[in-house]
């Protein structure tokens, strides 16, 4: 099977308001898919709809080929999920809460599958402590321990470096690329940087609704129109007529302390580099730089969320 | 699985100063309780003449007193105990945990309400010195004492299922607090609104779905076959409600 998970046209309406409307994406078995979406958009809503906590209003969830619903207890065990607010005893020890974990999950050998989990998330030093007094951090990481103490093969994490001081949000990242090998992961964020760095789909929702949705190299070469070039060239020098090589038109100029840097946007596609070189130097110009810009993940998702409000 | 959630209620319960507030505060007014009517019935005794001393019961005049007065410290006590018990985890959001495992929510509302009996039946423990008391100061009559702790015991079930629920539909412990007051409240007054209705059939009915009449009944020694069904049709229909209202929050 090839699509872990199967959404189609799902909507969600609150009373006088509409969450998600007509959402439809796929999630591809062994890949990290990221869902990206500012606040409000919809992505938590949709997570829960996922994990069947919460009803949908129209159209159909499909988890490993099975109709997401209330009373499927088989998917239960197959999905992981660590929800915005980690859903933590803050009464009980960590130890303690994982094991109930398991044991709600019927885990067969529940203390190893424990001690393998506090082993993973580094919680070996607080595994007798009360979960109320822990930091941010450990909270968060006993809250992906529960999402994972039972191997489900499809984990949703919904937003999980959020707040988190940088050394404990590296090694979670770290932490979440290793779990890929083996599992699907469904990954929310809104830090663009992480998405690029660990995800190879992603999904952008705004106001409830598909922006964007497939392979992340794809979504970056749609969403490039015409080639970006960086080019800078010796200081005080200035650009050449570059017209033999098609349309083009200017988008940035500055002054750095090595160079003149120029950012062009050229309508055709065609790779130019080696003969726009040969042209820069025969000018008699210095060349200092000259590189083929890709849009980041950041010029998507404003152009996505902001350019259709 | 029962069993595993029912652990986890009751390990919540004791590792909360609010049990050992409850357990101490319950001894202490029940203790008051005992020891004013052990006072008044002793005084009742020397102020008779010894011919007429024997009407006077100890069973009725102490032992059931106590445990209508029990009764109505649990109409304050129960709703504290029940409380918590999913307003807190609608607040927390922790019952997220139960709807992403294969836990039947029948069961959780089932441990949930044994959790609360467990620490309604510590409760009840202590009262157990009371008889010793007796026993100790040479009274052999306890006649009736077990029915009366059934009846107690039947009562408190009642209560927990109508706190439960009251707990289920509000994310607000004092409201769920308040409602559950409210409600045992309610039970009193229709048990009181048959006694003083003229109109027989509506007298009968208002006495059967008020829960007095069933638990004086009880506590009396009669544990008929109508009470029986009484207890177990209004655990059950709260039960059901509860499970009904924590469905609705789920899908």
């Amino acid at each position: 099977m090839d699509k872990i998970l199967v959404v189609d046209r799902v909507s969600k309406e609150y009373p006088g308001r509409m969450a998600v409307s007509q959402l439809s994406f796929e999630v591809k078995k062994g890949s990290i898919h990221g869902f990206l979406g500012p606040n409000g958009a919809g992505k938590s809503t949709t997570m829960k709809m996922i994990a069947g906590i919460l009803p949908h209003s129209e159209g159909s969830i499909q988890l490993f080929g099975q109709k997401v619903g209330p009373d499927n207890m088989e998917l239960r065990d197959k999905l992981g999920l660590l929800p915005e607010n980690a859903p933590l005893y803050l009464d009980m020890k960590v130890h303690s809460y994982l094991e109930y974990v398991a044991k709600l999950h019927q885990v067969k050998h529940v203390k190893d599958q424990v001690e393998k989990v506090i082993q993973d998330l580094n919680l070996k030093d607080v595994a007798g402590r009360l979960i109320g007094n822990l930091s941010k951090g450990y909270k968060q990481r006993v809250g992906l321990a529960q999402a994972i103490v039972y191997d489900a093969p499809f984990l949703m994490l919904d937003e999980p470096t959020n707040g988190l001081d940088p050394q404990t949000m590296v090694e979670l990242r770290d932490f979440i690329k290793k779990l890929s090998v083996e599992k699907t992961i469904l990954f929310s964020s809104h830090v663009l940087s992480e998405v690029e760095q660990l995800c190879d789909h992603i999904t952008i929702i705004h106001k409830g609704r598909i922006r964007a949705s497939g392979d992340l190299k794809e979504i970056h070469r749609k969403f490039r129109q015409g080639l970006v070039i960086r080019l800078g060239l010796g200081i005080g020098e200035s650009l050449p007529d570059l017209s033999s090589f098609g349309k083009y038109e200017i988008n940035h100029h500055s002054t750095l302390t090595s160079e003149e840097q120029f950012m062009l946007t050229f309508e055709s596609e065609s790779d130019i580099r080696f003969e726009l070189a040969k042209f820069i130097l025969s000018k008699g110009l210095k060349l200092m730089t000259l590189h083929v810009e890709s849009p980041e993940l950041e010029d998507i998702f404003l152009h996505m969320t902001e350019t259709r409000r | 699985m029962i069993l595993t959630l029912w652990k986890k209620e009751v390990q919540s319960y004791y590792s909360s100063p609010l049990a050992y507030v409850l357990i101490g505060l319950f001894s202490l007014i029940s203790g008051i309780i005992f020891f004013n009517l052990l006072v008044s019935y002793t005084d009742n005794i020397q102020a008779m003449p010894n011919d007429y001393s024997q009407t006077i019961s100890f069973i009725e005049e102490v032992v059931l007193q106590f445990f209508a007065q029990v009764n109505f410290l649990f109409l304050l006590f129960i709703p504290l105990i029940t409380m918590k018990l999913f307003s807190e985890e609608q607040r927390q959001q922790t019952l997220d945990l139960y709807w992403l495992s294969p836990v039947r929510e029948w069961k959780l509302v089932l441990a949930k309400g044994l959790s609360a009996l467990t620490l309604v039946m510590s409760m009840l423990l202590i009262t157990g010195v009371f008889p010793l008391v007796i026993w100790g100061i040479g009274i052999r009559d306890f006649n009736l004492l077990g029915t009366a702790y059934i009846a107690v015991i039947l009562n408190a079930c009642a209560y927990i299922a109508l706190g439960l629920f009251c707990s289920s539909i509000s994310g607000n412990q004092i409201i769920a607090a308040l409602l559950a007051v409210l409600g045992i409240m309610f039970l009193w007054m229709i048990s009181w609104g048959g006694h003083l209705n003229s109109n027989f059939v509506i007298a009968e009915i208002f006495t059967y779905i008020g829960i007095t009449s069933h638990f004086e009944r009880v506590l009396r020694g009669v544990l008929g076959t109508q009470d029986m069904i009484y207890y177990a049709s209004f655990i059950l229909i709260f039960g059901v409600l509860t499970v009904k209202s924590l469905g609705r929050r789920n899908w």
